[in-house]
């Protein structure tokens, strides 16, 4: 049987390839949030799959069309598969193969094609609250989850307790988007609602959890309302704030449905933390504790017995007035400017009269007056003046005065008598020698001149000289002193004045001077030391006496004159003239108080000014009258002046002097009120011719240019 | 004109003076012991709204009552009795009303449950009301004293303040009656209605049934319907006397 028919073996176990499946469908499922999709197909119909003999596998790919690679999912005999890990938004292509036991795969399906969706079912609500705001009516508020990329729709639903029926939201809109709006038709107190929110789009919906909610718990009234501010004054002026509102216009009060309780809360307007006041059911309030020239802000709000707080109220601003009123303010600045402007009077009426202002408020201290006393005397410090002035009595001694004392000059009249001018200074001696050697008197006499200068000069430059004599001291041993004319030239006075020395002696010296103007011409010459002497030592009542008159009386009177001598001003010299005015009889005497004709209250004489010692003694020569025409004698025009009168004194220790022609003549340049005193001085003249007559008949001298005095002069008086 | 009942408990005085968690009200006065005295003594004509409290002469604190006094401190002691009710330790939980599924024992007595409702009600029928509702929670109250002390999880404060709760209803309620006797001898009310009677039977039947609630279900119920009885209360006072404090 090798003769086979060469047939092709046809054996079943050979692999067969079944036709595809059909009727692949595909679905997009989501399901708690999970998307997949769902693919189902049918068996190829020839394939008979209902016995059980075959048995078919399945093969599923699927793939993006960006895709290049397919994903192949062995899915098993099952005609269905889930496949997952989709990505929304894309297209798949599904196809699928079938394969028989131990055979071939089969074709692939024709294509499917399923385009994930982007969106997905909505996300889960949630109620976020319910509040009813006057107990009648409430709404509620939800939140919306995901919407899935699709619009989604939300619906609430309601059950009341007891009642099994659910219930739509009646309102959406009243209360605004995702709330619910309950009115008093469905507002029921007294029982718990359950409230749910469903979400609904295409692709799903989603449901929240359910809320329960009892109305009466639930209560938040709205704001109170019109708080208004005001501060008010209490009966003692304090002010306090009283703070007043309304309740809230729905909530109704007024039947006693809502109890209401409030709260305040204040601050200033820079502050940072409220102050919170409970203030209970009332709807006022009086704030006493306020800050005046503040700013407050003022909030309240409410509560019913059993609900929540309100929100605060919308702010309400109140300026409390400050305690300084605007006319307080207008009084201070009138005040000030008013007593400022009073202060710059003061200053300024200070600073114009200024110091007699100074004065007038500190008057000056007003010095010690002794009546008689120069305080001058104590400015100098020339305590011999002072003293002699007061009428001390040796007290201090002056060694000089003493030795000068013994020390006089006599001159002769001879013509080469040449006394030294006084003016050198510092040759007291040598003046003293020359002298000496011009006339044959001993040394006895000394003189005292002192040439030393006189702080200023006299006032008027054109002095007539004029001789003043002043009668001898008692020391005067000789009376060689004579010189009728003591003559000092203006010139030489001038010089010769600063040579005077400030004293006491000295305006003795002036005021005999002028007295003496009609003196026998008697040169006697007067040591101004020696009156120093005079008047410290024992002799002082004679200087008063000297000086004239009344010894007390001329004390002071004399002082007087001392103090115009040192005197600079022609005040002074007015005293001066006045005291003349005053001795009337009584004249300057210089004499010491032998009685002589000086001290008889005689006008004194001329004195011709011989020299000036250095301590200020004036030697000086009565005027010689022997002749009638003793004043022709005494005047020789150009080199004899007639005599020098001492008009004044000025600046302490200048004299005057005027040289006077005539003796008898009125002086030329004497002021008026002296010339009755020199008149006097004339008539008294013959009186006293005879005092000083132990000098030289002639007193004429010699002045050789120079005016001086003649020491001898002084002598002879004092005989 | 009928003679006043029985004279108010100390009691109802002594809890009224004392109120937790309302600092804003008053304790009341010793004065109103002497009202139950006075009560019963006097005849008052209808239409005097003052009462004379003090039945003995030379009482520094006498004074003068009226019966819209007498009704805000039933009104004060009413919200006590809520504050009380809504003590936080009695409900630890609170959320809870998701769980409980159930009624009160109450709710089958009709109430007005919205405020055009109660001030529709004529007076006679909410007093009358508040009468029968604090009647109901009598027996529940005396069930619920007795099974207190075995809260542990209670604090002592919160224990005692659970006591007083079933005395402050009788009181209350003793309070309620005598002020409606009164108002109904004042002619503010009228006399339909029977007396304590009803509201005694009605009471009765309800009870039986709170004695099945549970302890969270009893609390929840309570705080209810006290604070019906205070809104009433409220509500029924304003309608009679306007005005003060309205």
């Amino acid at each position: 049987m090798e003769d086979f028919l060469p047939t092709s073996l046809c054996s079943t176990t050979r692999k067969v390839q079944p036709d595809p499946p059909v009727n692949l469908s595909l679905q997009v499922i989501q399901s708690a949030g999970i998307l997949y999709l769902w693919a189902k197909w049918s068996p190829p119909p020839l394939v008979d799959v209902r016995s059980g003999w075959l048995i078919l596998h399945y093969e599923l790919r699927l793939k993006s069309e960006e895709w290049e690679e397919w994903e192949t999912i062995f899915v098993g005999q099952q005609t269905h598969y889930k496949a997952f890990k989709l990505h929304p938004g894309l297209k798949y292509i599904v196809q699928v193969h079938c394969m028989l036991d131990h055979g071939e795969w089969s074709e692939w399906s024709s294509e499917s094609y399923i385009q994930i969706p982007n969106g997905q079912s909505p996300g889960k609500p949630e109620l976020l609250r319910c509040r009813s705001p006057e107990k009648e009516t409430f709404t509620c508020w939800w939140k919306p989850g995901s919407d899935g990329g699709l619009p989604t729709n939300y619906t609430l639903f309601y059950s009341k307790e007891g009642d099994k029926s659910i219930n739509e939201c009646p309102d959406y809109r009243t209360a605004g988007p995702n709330s619910c709006y309950f009115n008093k038709k469905h507002t029921s107190l007294w029982a718990i609602y359950n409230i749910t929110i469903k979400a609904t789009n295409k692709r799903g919906s989603n449901i929240s959890e359910p809320q329960y909610v009892d109305v009466t718990y639930i209560v938040q009234p709205d704001p109170p309302v019109n708080l208004s501010l005001e501060v008010k004054k209490q009966v003692d002026g304090k002010p306090y704030l009283l703070l007043k509102w309304y309740p809230p216009p729905l909530a109704d009060v007024k039947s006693g449905w809502l109890t209401l309780e409030y709260k305040l809360r204040l601050k200033p307007e820079e502050a940072e933390e409220w102050e919170t006041i409970f203030v209970g059911q009332q709807t006022q309030y009086k704030l006493f504790s306020l800050n005046p020239g503040k700013k407050y802000i003022a909030q309240v709000h409410c509560k019913p017995d059993h609900g929540e707080w309100s929100e605060w109220s919308s702010e309400s601003y109140i300026q409390i007035p400050s305690d300084i009123e605007l006319k307080d303010v207008i009084v201070w600045i009138f005040v000030a400017v008013l007593s400022s402007i009073i202060c710059l009077i003061i200053i300024g009426m200070m600073a114009l009269k200024g110091f007699s202002m100074v004065a007038c408020i500190l008057p000056p201290v007003p010095g010690p007056k002794i009546k008689g006393l120069d305080t001058h005397l104590l400015e100098t410090g020339r305590s011999v003046e002072l003293l002699s002035a007061l009428g001390c009595q040796d007290f201090p001694p002056t060694s000089d005065c003493e030795d000068l004392l013994v020390e006089f000059l006599e001159v002769d009249d001879s013509e080469d008598q040449q006394l030294m001018p006084s003016h050198e200074k510092g040759h007291p001696s040598k003046n003293m020698k020359s002298a000496h050697k011009e006339t044959d008197s001993d040394s006895g006499r000394g003189s005292c001149d002192s040439p030393f200068l006189l702080s200023e000069r006299s006032r008027e430059p054109r002095i007539p000289p004029s001789a003043f004599q002043t009668p001898d001291i008692s020391e005067i041993p000789e009376n060689n002193a004579r010189k009728s004319s003591c003559e000092i030239q203006s010139t030489d006075l001038k010089e010769i004045i600063p040579y005077f020395s400030i004293g006491g002696a000295k305006l003795s010296m002036g005021l005999g001077a002028q007295l003496l103007n009609n003196q026998t011409p008697k040169c006697s010459y007067h040591d101004i030391t020696n009156v120093c002497k005079i008047a410290h030592g024992t002799m002082n009542v004679n200087v008063a006496s000297i000086l004239g008159g009344n010894e007390e009386n001329q004390q002071s009177q004399y002082s007087k004159p001392t103090e115009t001598i040192s005197e600079e001003t022609l005040d002074k010299q007015g005293e001066v003239e006045s005291l003349h005015s005053k001795v009337d009889q009584d004249r300057m005497q210089l004499l010491p108080n032998e009685k002589s004709p000086f001290l008889s209250a005689k006008l004194m004489d001329y004195v011709e000014i011989h020299k000036v010692n250095q301590d200020g003694a004036l030697a000086v020569l009565p005027k010689q009258k022997e002749n009638g025409g003793k004043t022709e004698n005494c005047t020789v025009p150009g080199t004899n002046k007639e005599y020098a009168k001492v008009s004044r004194v000025v600046d302490n220790s200048i004299l005057v002097i005027i040289p006077v022609s005539r003796v008898q003549s009125t002086p030329m340049f004497q002021e008026p009120p002296k010339e009755s005193v020199q008149n006097l001085q004339q008539s008294q003249r013959e009186k006293n011719m005879s005092y000083c007559f132990t000098t030289p008949s002639e007193c004429k001298i010699d002045t050789g240019g120079l005016d001086y005095l003649d020491p001898t002069s002084f002598m002879c008086s004092f005989n | 004109m009928e003679p006043v009942g029985q004279p108010l408990g100390p009691h109802f005085l002594r809890q009224s003076g004392q109120r937790v968690g309302d600092p804003a009200h008053a304790a009341l006065p010793v004065g109103y012991a002497w009202l139950c005295a006075l009560l019963g003594l006097l005849g008052k004509p209808p239409g005097a709204a003052f009462v004379a409290i003090c039945a003995r002469q030379g009482d520094s604190s006498c004074r003068f009552l009226s019966v819209s006094d007498l009704f805000d401190r039933v009104i004060q002691h009413s919200d006590r009795l809520h504050s009380l009710s809504t003590e936080k330790n009695f409900l630890p939980n609170g959320n809870a009303l998701g769980k409980w599924t159930g009624k009160c024992h109450t709710s089958k007595m009709l109430t007005p449950n919205g405020k055009e409702y109660v001030q529709k009600i004529p007076r006679e029928e909410l007093t009358h009301l508040i009468l029968r509702l604090l009647q109901a929670w009598k027996e529940p109250l005396s069930h619920f004293d007795q099974n207190i002390g075995h809260h542990q999880e209670l604090s002592s404060d919160s224990l005692s303040k659970a006591k007083q709760i079933s005395s402050m209803v009788h009181e209350l309620k003793t309070g309620m009656e005598k002020v409606t006797e009164k108002m109904q001898s004042m002619g503010i009310i009228s006399n339909s209605l029977n007396g304590m009677g009803s509201s005694e039977a009605a009471g009765l039947s309800i009870s039986n049934e709170a004695n099945l609630m549970s302890d969270y279900e009893f609390i929840h119920c309570f705080r209810r319907d006290s604070n019906k009885v205070q809104s009433y209360l409220k509500i029924l006072k304003c309608r009679i006397w306007p005005g003060n404090s309205c």
